[in-house]
């Protein structure tokens, strides 16, 4: 994930080789891409950001041609057509010119060619980009079932709830930077591990001082007369010792909660 | 590059361009044309010096491919690339295949369209040679089709070239106008200059005097070094679009 112009679609289009690197390697699946590219073309499945496919051609003739280019024979390649027109929603439409079709249907075709001959990773350049809320389901739910099937998705997205629905590991790009990579539960503790409410009947300042003297706490907010916000920076959980502290200090404890930090929160935080 | 995948990109391109109205259109022009041009000959054959095996039909057909030719490939070659990268289609189809198979096949396919119009032309020739009662220049009917693909095959692998360098369509047809426009520039700089070397028209305009018929001075030797010239001339341009698309990107 990443802004507009963090590097996304660059990234995608140097893994799926319509772009070559200037400098560096690409590994796929263990095989390096400038040697071989053939074969990393054939695990590869790509759904392009804009959908450009022709406009007085039928969803099955893509799909029967795209198919042929991905070794299969024409009749293997129309089989796996009609499945996958089928598995997409597509097929009382695959005789219909793709020049009918609106954007989400376009784009699950793009999907649906990806899917030919079984990759083993499908690369997805912000597949829910311009969709209505029902196309964005529709989507969401096809590339659940890949994902249960076996594939590994590789998408970019802005989307942050997409992304947080969809994946499991994110990495973040800033002006064309990884600047953060981890699973989405660990990078929503990269740069802080969020906010801890304390609730204390005797909350005094000596107290509000000894926590802001522990070295994860980063700063303090009171948001009531027994209510205060920590903000902790730190990949332990550090609960049971803020609530040693509070009491040895002979503070009473009745409410302790951390709220961890949404991926929004932390997309944020990784680009400050 | 994977023979399968130029095979399969070429089938594709020829079950299109079959169902494309404008080849048929621009096709069937050019053939008419040459129809034409043999059909009412006998109204300008003062233009020919030797009229001693009756008319000319093979040199009449090829003066019309060596005039007309490189404007017909023009229109059918100059979006051949740039269209699928306006359209985005391009995307599609080179994440799933070598980039050299996707040039070579496209090629094959406009030198197959332009190599059957060529045909097409010579069975004409050979009927109206047939029909008038002239002497019978098998050779030069041979001559004429090798000859005539190699040259529209010289303007092919040039167009393809300005539509891979091309982000549009606009800008391709823009490119190939201007480059055909100088190419026309190069070759009436006259028999001097050494401009001429770089157009086809210079090898295609050495094989005209052979299609009156063999025997003939110049003898076999020009004839091979026409066509080889222009062999080399396609194999130079087209690893010119093989190198320019392997360096772009989508």
């Amino acid at each position: 994930m990443g802004q507009n112009g963090a590097g996304k679609t660059t990234t995608i289009k140097l893994l799926s080789g319509l772009s070559t690197p200037t400098q560096g390697q690409i590994f796929v699946d263990g095989m390096e891409l400038s040697s071989e590219s053939g074969k990393i073309k054939q695990i590869l499945g790509l759904v392009p950001q804009d959908s450009g496919f022709y406009d007085e051609r039928t969803a099955l003739s893509h799909m029967v041609y795209y198919g042929r280019l991905k070794g299969l024979s024409k009749k293997e390649s129309l089989e796996q057509s009609r499945v996958l027109l089928d598995q997409v929603g597509l097929g009382n439409e695959m005789f219909k010119k793709v020049g009918y079709f609106s954007h989400g249907m376009k784009t699950r075709l793009g999907i649906a060619q990806a899917l030919l001959n079984s990759p083993k990773v499908l690369i997805l350049d912000e597949p829910t980009n311009g969709l209505d809320p029902v196309g964005i389901r529709q989507i969401r739910q096809i590339l659940r079932e890949c994902n249960n099937n076996g594939i590994t998705l590789f998408l970019s997205s802005h989307n942050l709830l997409e992304i947080q629905e969809i994946c499991t590991y994110v990495g973040i790009l800033d002006k064309g930077k990884l600047i953060a990579e981890s699973t989405i539960e660990k990078i929503r503790h990269i740069e802080s591990s969020g906010v801890i409410t304390v609730g204390i009947y005797n909350l005094s300042s000596k107290i509000v001082h000894l926590i802001e003297s522990l070295e994860f706490v980063v700063k303090t907010e009171l948001k009531s007369k027994h209510i205060m916000e920590i903000f902790v920076n730190s990949n332990k959980d550090v609960k049971p010792e803020i609530n040693r502290l509070i009491v040895e200090s002979g503070g009473q404890v009745f409410k302790l909660m951390e709220n961890s930090l949404s991926l929004e929160d932390a997309f944020f935080n990784a680009l400050e | 590059m994977n023979f399968s995948e130029v095979q399969v990109i070429g089938e594709d391109e020829t079950f299109r361009g079959s169902k494309s109205r404008y080849v048929w259109l621009f096709g069937g022009i050019f053939i008419f044309l040459c129809f034409l041009a043999m059909h009412y000959s006998t109204s300008y054959l003062f233009l020919f010096f030797s009229n001693s095996g009756g008319i000319p039909y093979t040199l009449i057909s090829y003066q019309m491919v060596l005039s007309i030719g490189p404007f017909m490939t023009m229109i059918a070659s100059f979006d051949i690339v740039s269209s699928e990268t306006e359209t985005g289609s391009v995307r599609y189809i080179l994440s799933k295949v070598h980039r050299s198979s996707f040039i070579l096949g496209k090629f094959l396919f406009l030198l197959l369209v332009f190599t059957s119009i060529s045909s097409g032309i010579a069975l004409i020739s050979l009927i109206y040679q047939y029909s008038g009662g002239n002497t019978f220049h098998f050779e030069s009917i041979i001559l004429f089709w090798i000859s005539s693909s190699l040259y529209l095959g010289c303007f092919i692998s040039i167009f393809l070239l300005i539509s891979i360098l091309s982000t549009n369509n606009k800008i391709s047809f823009t490119m190939s106008v201007v480059f055909l426009g100088i190419l026309i520039f190069f070759i009436l700089q006259g028999n001097e200059s050494y401009l001429k070397y770089i157009t086809p028209f210079f090898y295609g305009i050495k094989n005209m005097e052979f299609m009156k018929g063999f025997p003939v001075e110049a003898g076999y030797l020009t004839v091979f070094e026409s066509l080889f010239s222009m062999f080399l001339y396609i194999l130079v341009f087209l690893s010119m679009s093989l190198i320019a698309i392997k360096r772009r990107d989508f």
